[in-house]
């Protein structure tokens, strides 16, 4: 893609749950008290996936983690399923190159969300969710099994499911973004400190999943 | 700040978060870049930079990252760009506000597409509004613009 370029990318940490050493680092997260794998019990895992699913499912995730329609959402708590307006679709590359660039109207930028109404922006190129990860219209039991499948889940093991979140905080990625949207939009519910922490107790427990 | 727009190096003291819409309209008085909505739904402010259509509306000034092209650099009033000769054959115009917009979308749309069927140039134009309604006459002028563009 044409711009992808001009993002730089930041060498990741090594994740080790439970160091105090990498507590401080440029993702801005506390790491210190995250669980070792083990640590944390099946029902404790579920419980967390409950928040974690709570935050997928929220419209601020949802609107880009669509189906193969490639259509996003304006969704909002009160009016989940509004499509985007002006008939966008983002075609098979889920970024527009074959339509029009959802980097037309949507900068990669890490400069608050100050004008309502305006195209968000993010430190990240926007684009849909890669079909793979579909949460609309998918029950806890789907996504959850989703999360936890390499296939669906962009190649990620445990430790990778959390480095995820901290390479997104790094750039100010699309997690991150979900948190402070900004400019009167609904933030994902929680923060993002509260989903790292979700993930890690999640992945410790071995990535533990509702039956519906 | 230097910026290169439509081939010409221009400086410009302005502050690196104003819009650069504001900056070309209001600073260096490229006025075919039109302001509609200030908030990317419309399209009229639709320029390109390093080739890409952008709506200019929300680009900071500091954000910038290549050439700008305005409606300017596509053709001059005496060579005008095939996409303009097409706009003037079709008649598309109304009252033309969003027009140079329309046409920069669409120079993107034919870069990459040059051979786009109704759905396609449907699905990248939608993006910029007319309010005259002219949209059956900016269909037909970018199949004309393709055509002239492949030779056909």
């Amino acid at each position: 893609m044409r711009y992808a370029a001009r993002l730089s990318l930041i060498v990741l940490v090594n994740l080790v749950p439970g160091n105090p050493a990498l507590a401080q680092s440029e993702h801005g997260l506390d790491l210190s008290s995250l669980p070792e794998a083990g640590a944390v019990s099946s029902d404790e895992g579920l419980a967390a996936w409950e928040c974690i699913h709570t935050v997928l499912t929220h419209p601020r995730c949802l609107n880009c983690h669509v189906g193969a329609d490639n259509v996003p959402l304006w969704g909002s708590i009160d009016d989940p399923d509004r499509v985007h307006g002006m008939a966008i679709n983002a075609g098979d590359s889920r970024i527009g190159d074959d339509t029009m660039s959802c980097h037309a109207c949507h900068q990669s930028s890490t400069r608050p969300n100050t004008i309502p109404h305006a195209a968000p922006h993010a430190g990240m190129d926007w684009r849909l969710a890669p079909i793979e990860f579909q949460w609309t219209d998918r029950t806890s039991a789907e996504i959850c099994a989703q999360m936890r499948d390499p296939d669906r889940n962009g190649g990620r093991d445990a430790a990778g499911l959390v480095e995820h979140i901290l390479h997104d905080a790094e750039l100010t990625g699309f997690i991150t973004w979900s948190f402070g949207p900004g400019a009167g939009r609904d933030p994902a519910p929680g923060s993002l400190q509260t989903h790292l922490e979700d993930m890690a107790a999640w992945t410790a427990a071995g990535m533990p999943c509702p039956e519906q | 700040m230097d910026l290169k727009i439509n081939g010409t190096s221009h400086t410009v003291d302005l502050p690196g978060d104003m819009p650069l819409l504001w900056a070309l309209r209001d600073g260096l008085k490229f006025t075919s870049v039109k302001y509609g909505c200030g908030i990317a739904q419309c399209g009229a402010c639709t320029v390109h930079i390093g080739g890409e259509a952008v709506r200019s509306c929300q680009v900071p000034l500091a954000d910038v990252w290549g050439e700008i092209t305005t409606i300017e650099g596509l053709g001059t009033r005496d060579a005008l760009h095939v996409i303009q000769a097409a706009w003037i054959d079709q008649q598309v115009a109304q009252c033309g506000y969003c027009q140079s917009g329309q046409i920069m979308q669409a120079a993107d749309l034919l870069a990459r597409n040059p051979e786009p069927t109704d759905d396609d140039i449907d699905a990248a134009m939608s993006g910029n509004l007319c309010r005259c309604g002219t949209y059956p006459r900016i269909r037909a002028a970018v199949h004309a613009a393709a055509r002239a563009m492949r030779g056909a």
